[in-house]
């Protein structure tokens, strides 16, 4: 476990009721270190925004503390959120203004001084690319420009942490490929909690993760420990050759006695294999069988998105638990 | 081995976030369509009245004296201004309520200078303009009936005038600043600081002489004009208004401080 010195941010027992008539978010514990990027998952109204609220300050919790650098976050713990980055969902400006105006408002929020601050809104327009509309009203933005000024914002006082709230919301699939990598290289030197709904965004930048389901914390810790819960041993195999040949193999998989099924439909095989059944041995036995029959194999794949797959199936589970919600389940804790 | 590179440490400015949020609410304000509707009234409502003045005058021989008639047009332009004051008041946080205020608070700003921020703008903008429209109009009725107002109008007492009006707006503006910062709406703000302010206008008319009641101290306006005023009532008057501003900052600072945004 990390030292609690390393930690960017600390919650404890984190836990928000909105006037006393809605459950927002309950008892979450958790820390993240230094360089994690981490994926804030869950429906709607699980609670993901709320989280990302008081840790930045913006709400007040009801009960249980964030940590953010190791100091009590609070509404006037403005030194702390001058190392912070946020894009909330939607990002709305003030009215009239363009983006070179818009960004030196924010580094002066940040008491950011003219000779710092000039030049590096001037870079990050242009990094941005926002300098062909640089001089425009921020009011005409199409999605993607806003999101790409969003962006420049959250940059702009070099903050070692960034909260991104569903960056990739509305964005085209340029805008959105832009983004993903954007945010894979951010994650080489800052660390990052980034809330979607898109899973496979998640999948591509993220390496850890946290589920939120009706505002109680359902799993924390790696993607790789994510994907680990899902059931396996499903695959989907595009194989090409003689149908004859095709045929014969697929006898020859059923035969097969850790196959518990085998189908195919066309030219695509799909099989599933006992849970407990360790697959690459299993794999190799079938690929020699292709081999053997001289069928060619063009691709083969884990049938469901893992990370949705996984995401899925524990929220399915969380809900299936009834009363036992009553105590932790062992992924939260 | 390669040196490593000079660290660079920015010092950070701590009252620019006040600065900024206060030369953009200035901005923001002047660009709105409530101040421009407000100032835009004020000023034809008082050329209208100026100009039937001036006809009932010249034409029907009918004559007031300028410090009534500025009396007058003062008394028109506070109670036709308080709707759209109370408006650019209330209207201050709230309005900004959401993500806008997101991607303000999210920032190096403490609530307290975003408040005091917001606070001194509105006050600034407010003030500043009724004071500006309040010396074109006494310039106006000075121009216009010049005879009379050699004798009549007092340099001191509309000074005087101005500076009590001013007072009154002051503490108007940071309670509808500070009850729009404690409400969920803009709506609801407005709703609370009308009953605030028509309660404490009626409770003030009940009450006998010494204290100050609306009605009575807008009445006395002329008479303060032609520079009959007792300057001891006037600083009176300024030091409850300031204490009333610095109670309401009091309040809407703690109270802004331990809401949610």
């Amino acid at each position: 476990m990390a030292e609690a010195a390393e930690l960017v941010v600390e919650t404890q027992h984190l836990t928000k009721i909105y006037q006393n008539r809605q459950i927002a978010l309950n008892d979450v514990s958790l820390s993240i270190e230094p360089g994690c990027v981490l994926g804030l998952l869950g429906p709607n109204g699980a609670g993901k925004t709320t989280f990302l609220r008081l840790v930045l300050g913006l709400h007040r919790p009801t009960a249980g503390w964030a940590k953010v650098f190791k100091q009590t976050m609070s509404p006037n713990a403005a030194d702390l959120r001058r190392r912070i980055g946020y894009i909330p969902t939607n990002p709305q400006f003030p009215k009239g203004m363009t983006p070179i105006v818009y960004l030196d408002y924010i580094a002066r929020l940040f008491g950011l001084p003219a000779d710092v601050r000039k030049p590096k809104l001037a870079t990050l327009i242009r990094a941005v690319d926002l300098l062909p509309h640089s001089g425009d009203s921020i009011a005409h933005f199409t999605p993607g420009m806003t999101a790409r000024l969003a962006v420049a914002a959250s940059l702009i006082n070099e903050p070692d942490l960034l909260i991104w709230d569903e960056p990739t919301h509305g964005l085209d699939i340029e805008a959105r490929r832009s983004m993903l990598e954007l945010i894979k290289r951010l994650a080489s030197e800052k660390t990052l909690i980034i809330s979607s709904h898109n899973l496979s965004d998640v999948d591509e930048v993220c390496n850890h993760a946290c589920v939120l389901n009706k505002g109680q914390m359902i799993f924390h810790g790696s993607l790789q420990d994510l994907k680990g819960r899902i059931r396996k041993n499903h695959y989907e195999l595009d194989l090409d050759g003689d149908q004859k040949a095709i045929t014969k193999t697929v006898q020859a998989v059923r035969a097969m006695k850790d196959v518990t099924h085998a189908v195919l439909r066309h030219r695509r095989l799909e099989i599933k294999l006992g849970d407990e059944t360790p697959n690459a041995l299993v794999l190799a036995q079938l690929f020699q069988t292709l081999a053997d029959h001289k069928v060619t194999l063009i691709t083969v794949r884990s049938v469901g998105m893992q990370t949705e797959q996984a995401y899925l199936d524990l929220v399915e589970k969380e809900e299936g638990r009834g009363f036992a919600r009553l105590y932790q389940s062992a992924e939260a804790a | 081995m390669e040196a490593n590179p000079p660290v660079v440490t920015v010092r950070f400015n701590k009252f620019l976030p006040y600065w900024a949020v206060f030369l953009t609410d200035l901005r923001q304000t002047a660009r709105s369509w409530v101040y421009r509707l407000w100032v835009l009234m004020t000023v034809a409502a008082a050329a209208g009245l100026l100009l039937y003045k001036v006809g009932l005058h010249k034409e029907a021989g009918m004559f007031q004296s300028a410090a009534a008639q500025s009396g007058d047009l003062f008394r028109v332009m506070v109670v036709g201004s308080l709707a759209l004051v109370v408006v650019l008041a209330v209207s201050a946080i709230s309005a900004e309520r959401g993500t806008v205020a997101d991607s303000v608070l999210s920032r190096g700003i403490s609530r307290h200078q975003y408040f005091l921020a917001k606070w001194h703008a509105r006050l600034v903008v407010v003030t500043a303009t009724f004071a500006a429209l309040a010396c074109l109009v006494l310039l106006a009725t000075y121009f216009l009936f010049k005879d009379d107002a050699q004798s009549d109008l007092s340099l001191v007492g509309g000074l005087a005038a101005v500076l009590a009006v001013c007072a009154v707006l002051a503490a108007i503006v940071s309670w509808g600043v500070t009850i729009g910062a404690l409400t969920n709406t803009t709506v609801l703000g407005i709703t609370v600081f009308w009953l605030v302010l028509y309660g404490s206008g009626f409770l003030l008319s009940l009450l006998p002489e010494p204290w100050p009641s609306p009605e009575r101290q807008l009445a006395r306006l002329k008479f303060v004009l032609q520079g009959q005023y007792n300057p001891a009532v006037l600083t009176q008057l300024l030091v409850a208004s300031a204490a009333a501003c610095v109670g309401a900052a009091t309040v809407g600072l703690l109270g802004f401080s331990k809401r949610d945004v």
